[in-house]
């Protein structure tokens, strides 16, 4: 395997905890969207609330991608052959 | 190799987003000054208007957070939330105009995330004085290194949430810029012989989605996020009061 790949593979792996967050978001929003439906009063409040909490979660999966875009863009120019 | 320490690595020579945070803190402060002086010299009998309103409705949201999310002690805790939504936002959001964003060169989250991290830490030493060192050897002094290192980890995700939301933000939009630019250099610059003006054609119709997303929704976002997280870890270096020491003291009193 040549260093070009290894880094692209790296970067793939990465990105994959990028989807475990979109998952977990997708639990957040299904859970919130079940609150409001059985108690449309409580809805300003799981609003805001699931708003920080998606945003909180998101995070995780900004980082990956932040990764992934350093293992991309930096990690080639420092490999010194 | 040179000599790491001469007078020719002192130079000062700031990037363009130390120049553009240092001129946000400035025009923030002067704002901050000039409304300052209008609330002093505003008749408090009157009804406010205009800035003074939008002032004084910032001003009771903040401390109606304060006291929900911290409670007692921390009456005082407004001022320096407000100046960090400010600084958050403001930072944000100037990407927005075409300038970099100061969010997303790491000293600037880094140096907020630390104003943060000391107001935990000095928070705590107030309200536990001596008490303070004994978290570090829990549960037992075999701990002390791992206690050492995460005592960071707020620190860390702090002030990279901040960096990295601003830093994918701004590479996503210039990869599309580039791109889009690209594909509608090749179709009407090429194609239909519009020359060097051809790659403005794309690009204005996806990039205000994008602009909208990345600077102003999570320039909102992030600032509300950081706000209420710094609430979070102050809040919680205060010692519970026991209560039932408290109601024992209460009655003996009455007692008496």
């Amino acid at each position: 395997m040549t260093d070009i790949g290894a880094i692209a593979l790296a970067a793939a792996i990465a990105i994959f905890s990028s989807g475990c967050s979109s998952l977990g978001e997708a639990m957040l929003i299904t859970k919130a969207i079940d609150g409001m439906a059985r108690n449309p009063e409580a809805g300003k409040n799981l609003r805001s609330s699931m708003i920080i909490g998606a945003a909180l979660v998101e995070t995780c999966g900004i980082y990956a991608l932040l990764v992934a875009i350093l293992l991309i863009f930096v990690l080639p120019g420092s490999i010194v052959h | 190799m040179g000599n790491l320490i001469g007078p020719e690595n002192l130079k000062f020579a700031p990037n363009l987003e130390t120049i553009v945070c240092v001129a946000l803190c400035l025009v923030l402060a002067i704002f901050m000054i000039i409304v300052g002086a209008i609330a002093r010299h505003a008749d408090p009998t009157k009804r406010p208007k205009g800035i003074l309103l939008v002032a004084d409705w910032a001003v009771e949201k903040l401390d109606g957070f304060v006291e929900e999310n911290m409670g007692e002690g921390f009456e005082n805790f407004g001022g320096i939330l407000l100046g960090i939504i400010l600084f958050v936002f403001s930072n944000f959001i100037i990407g927005i105009t075409g300038l970099p964003t100061p969010m997303a060169y790491l000293p600037v989250p880094l140096s907020l995330g630390l104003v943060t991290f000391l107001l935990i830490h000095f928070t705590a030493i107030r309200y536990n004085h001596w008490k303070y060192f004994k978290r570090y050897v829990e549960p037992f002094p075999f701990f002390l290194p791992i206690n050492l290192l995460s005592m960071w980890a707020p620190l860390l995700s702090l002030s990279l949430r901040l960096f990295g939301n601003a830093l994918v933000g701004w590479v996503l939009l210039t990869l599309v810029n580039w791109g889009l630019g690209n594909a509608s250099a090749a179709i009407f610059g090429a194609g239909l012989g519009f020359g060097t003006q051809g790659e403005l054609f794309f690009v204005p119709i996806a990039t205000p989605l994008l602009h909208a997303y990345f600077d102003v929704f999570s320039s909102f976002i992030q600032s509300l996020v950081f706000v209420f997280l710094t609430t979070l870890f102050v809040a919680q270096e205060k010692p519970e009061v026991d209560v039932e020491k408290e109601t024992k003291l209460t009655s003996r009193k009455e007692a008496n």
